[in-house]
């Protein structure tokens, strides 16, 4: 068996899921990783699947193509290269949050600016209502890297802006909606 | 990644409801300090405090950034001063009450607490010079605070302590008069005072505590007001039991808070984390306030029939939620209802619904006792020894801790306003009948513990 990535984007409907499984079951494949959303009526999907060694990547897009209308689906298909663990790469997780008026350009600044350092964006949400920006990212800031600097940084960001921002480790989150014993964040990460 | 609505909820508690830990304090023992010489005695003191409590200063500020909470008061209880110092008398505290200042002053240190005498049994020379030096202490520094046990459930009341003590808060008083007797503020008088208490002005550490330790007071009283009036402004009926469990699962977040801070600073400064303290705790800021959460709760005149039932629901709701967040609960625990530095307490005191009889009532139910309430200038010893013997006599027959701290204000009279500043606040002078008990308490004497003392 081979490991692939295959991600979906089409307009929602009811039934994208058991397509898109029925016709990778119907070649044989089996689902280990899946995540889906929808957003603004638009549904996107990505699914790690193994799949027999003798079918191509071809095979699996067409197959997951079929199962809509023409043209319905937009099905990427890519085989699985396993993330090199990086032993020098320790890493805390932060949450940021940015809320204010929305203006062009802010999520390109903002994640230009993590990029810069080094810190990647995990999760990412961001959603405007009534011209009002909310985003939430949850970022690891590498080892090494100052965490108050960027905490600075990012404010002065956000400042250019006008958006009230904030960086903070992500255990205040789980302190106060996970009802594990917080010794156990010691121990354990999301 | 944790939800958005969780993430959105604890940001919200923090940017708009005043959520905060309200102290760091870290218990450092002095025993090891004690010495023949009080010069020795006090650079002893001033260095062991100054090697733990500056680094935990320094903790607390990076631990605050971190997860970005405020720390609104770090602070230090030390070893009960009146056995430190015992055999140095008067002069000797007055000295190390400096020392411990100047610590505080170079450390960054909020308030230093644990100037204190434990006499619920009986004085001994030096818990006796050490309330007599309280006039001087508590009007010629800025950051100590003090705290005498004067009752216990299993020894009773001390009333010749407390008549010592009726004299000394109207000299503490007198010693303050231009800041309206300020010096009061930084004195409590409790029964069954706990070891491990976070808050001031009662903190101090006890015999029986690590050498050195961190309890953490949690705040949060916006928090607990916010989450009442969105349930009851929700959809569906909301009955007193809907409150409830709205408080209790409120109180989990903010006690959350707290443990986390005070398990990460404990392990920064190689201290034992000790405590959580579940107390509510006001400040004079709107927004942050526990008489606003009787008026979240519908009771419209706080003081008015229906408030001692509120405070009773909230304070078990709260304990109830605190106690599953966290590991170890300890200090006061229960709502505090500090008149002068709560807004709407103080409110209701001056429009009058709020009385101190009622306060008395209320402090049957939560954990401070008669907190901050302002007296007029001619109220006698005899009355101040009195209303604290009524007060302790609650803690001591409910096998609870309660305390006075309780400010007659030189010149000023019933109506008339105090005005201590920052979070101690201010509040309308409150009426009390005046010399009524002088031929009781002049008995002198301990009333005896009670019979349900006797329970081994």
């Amino acid at each position: 068996m081979k490991d692939y990535i295959l991600t979906v984007m089409a307009q929602d409907r009811v039934g994208i899921v058991r397509d898109v499984s029925s016709a990778l079951a119907g070649i044989g494949g089996n689902i280990t990783h899946l995540n889906q959303t929808v957003m603004r009526g638009y549904f996107t999907l990505i699914i790690s699947v193994e799949a027999p060694d003798e079918r191509t990547q071809l095979e699996i897009r067409q197959a997951v193509e079929r199962k809509g209308e023409v043209g319905e689906f937009e099905v990427s298909v890519r085989p699985y290269a396993e993330a090199v663990p990086c032993e020098s790469c320790a890493s805390d997780r932060f949450t940021l949050s940015m809320q204010g008026r929305d203006q062009k350009g802010i999520i390109a600044r903002t994640t230009t600016y993590l990029a810069e350092r080094g810190i990647n964006v995990e999760d990412f949400y961001s959603y405007v209502h009534d011209g009002v920006l909310l985003m939430l990212a949850q970022v690891s800031i590498p080892s090494g890297v100052d965490v108050e600097e960027v905490q600075t940084g990012l404010e002065a960001v956000g400042g250019e802006f006008g958006l009230v921002v904030h960086l903070q480790h992500e255990n205040i989150f789980r302190a106060t909606s996970d009802v594990r014993s917080i010794i156990d964040f010691e121990r354990t990460a999301l | 990644m944790i939800g958005q609505q969780q993430i959105l909820q604890t940001i919200e508690m923090l940017q708009n409801e005043h959520l905060d830990v309200r102290a760091v304090t870290m218990g450092v023992d002095l025993f090891d300090c004690t010495d023949r010489n009080v010069d020795t005695v006090c650079r002893l003191v001033r260095e062991k405090i100054v090697r733990h409590a500056a680094p935990m200063v320094k903790a607390c500020q990076s631990v605050s950034r971190r997860y970005g909470i405020p720390i609104v008061n770090k602070r230090v209880a030390v070893s009960p001063i009146a056995d430190v110092m015992a055999g140095h008398g008067q002069e000797g505290m007055l000295q190390l009450a400096f020392a411990l200042d100047a610590a505080a002053d170079e450390t960054g240190i909020d308030i230093i607490g644990g100037y204190t005498a434990l006499v619920q049994k009986g004085m001994s020379n030096s818990d006796r010079a050490l309330i007599e030096s309280l006039p001087e202490v508590l009007s010629k520094t800025r950051h100590i605070c003090s705290s005498v046990n004067a009752a216990s459930t299993k020894a009773g009341i001390n009333v010749d302590a407390l008549l010592l003590l009726g004299d000394i808060w109207l000299k503490i008083a007198q010693a303050t008069a231009e800041a309206d007797g300020f010096g009061c503020c930084k004195l409590s008088v409790f029964a069954n005072m706990p070891e491990d208490n976070p808050f001031m002005s009662g903190a101090y550490k006890g015999i029986g505590e690590p050498e050195t330790v961190i309890n953490i007071g949690v705040s949060g009283p916006g928090v607990v007001k916010r989450a009442i009036e969105r349930i009851r402004c929700g959809p569906g009926r909301c009955d007193l039991g809907a409150i409830a469990e709205e408080i209790k699962s409120t109180a989990f977040r903010v006690t959350r808070c707290g443990e986390l801070i005070g398990r990460e600073v404990a392990r920064a400064v190689g201290a034992t984390f000790g405590i959580v303290d579940l107390s509510l705790a006001p400040t004079p800021e709107v927004g942050d306030s526990v008489g606003e959460i009787f008026e979240a709760m519908g009771i419209a005149k706080v003081g008015g029939p229906g408030t001692t039932a509120a405070l009773a629901m909230l304070n078990d709701a709260v304990k109830k939620g605190g106690s599953f967040a966290s590991s170890s609960v300890g200090g006061l625990s229960g709502a505090f209802i500090p008149v002068a530095e709560d807004s709407a307490l103080a409110r209701a005191a001056e429009e009058g619904h709020l009385t101190i009889e009622k306060l008395e009532a209320m402090t049957a139910v939560c954990s401070v006792g008669l907190d901050m309430v302002v007296l007029p200038g001619d109220t006698t010893a005899d009355t101040l020894t009195a209303l604290a013997m009524d007060e302790l006599a609650i803690g001591v027959i409910n096998k609870k801790t309660t305390s006075v701290r309780v400010i007659p204000v030189p010149g000023k009279k019933a109506g008339d306003r105090a005005v201590f500043g920052g979070l101690f606040g201010e509040s309308p002078i409150m009426e009390i009948p005046n010399g009524a008990s002088t031929a009781f308490v002049q008995m002198g004497g301990r009333i005896p513990a009670p019979i349900t003392s006797l329970n081994n």
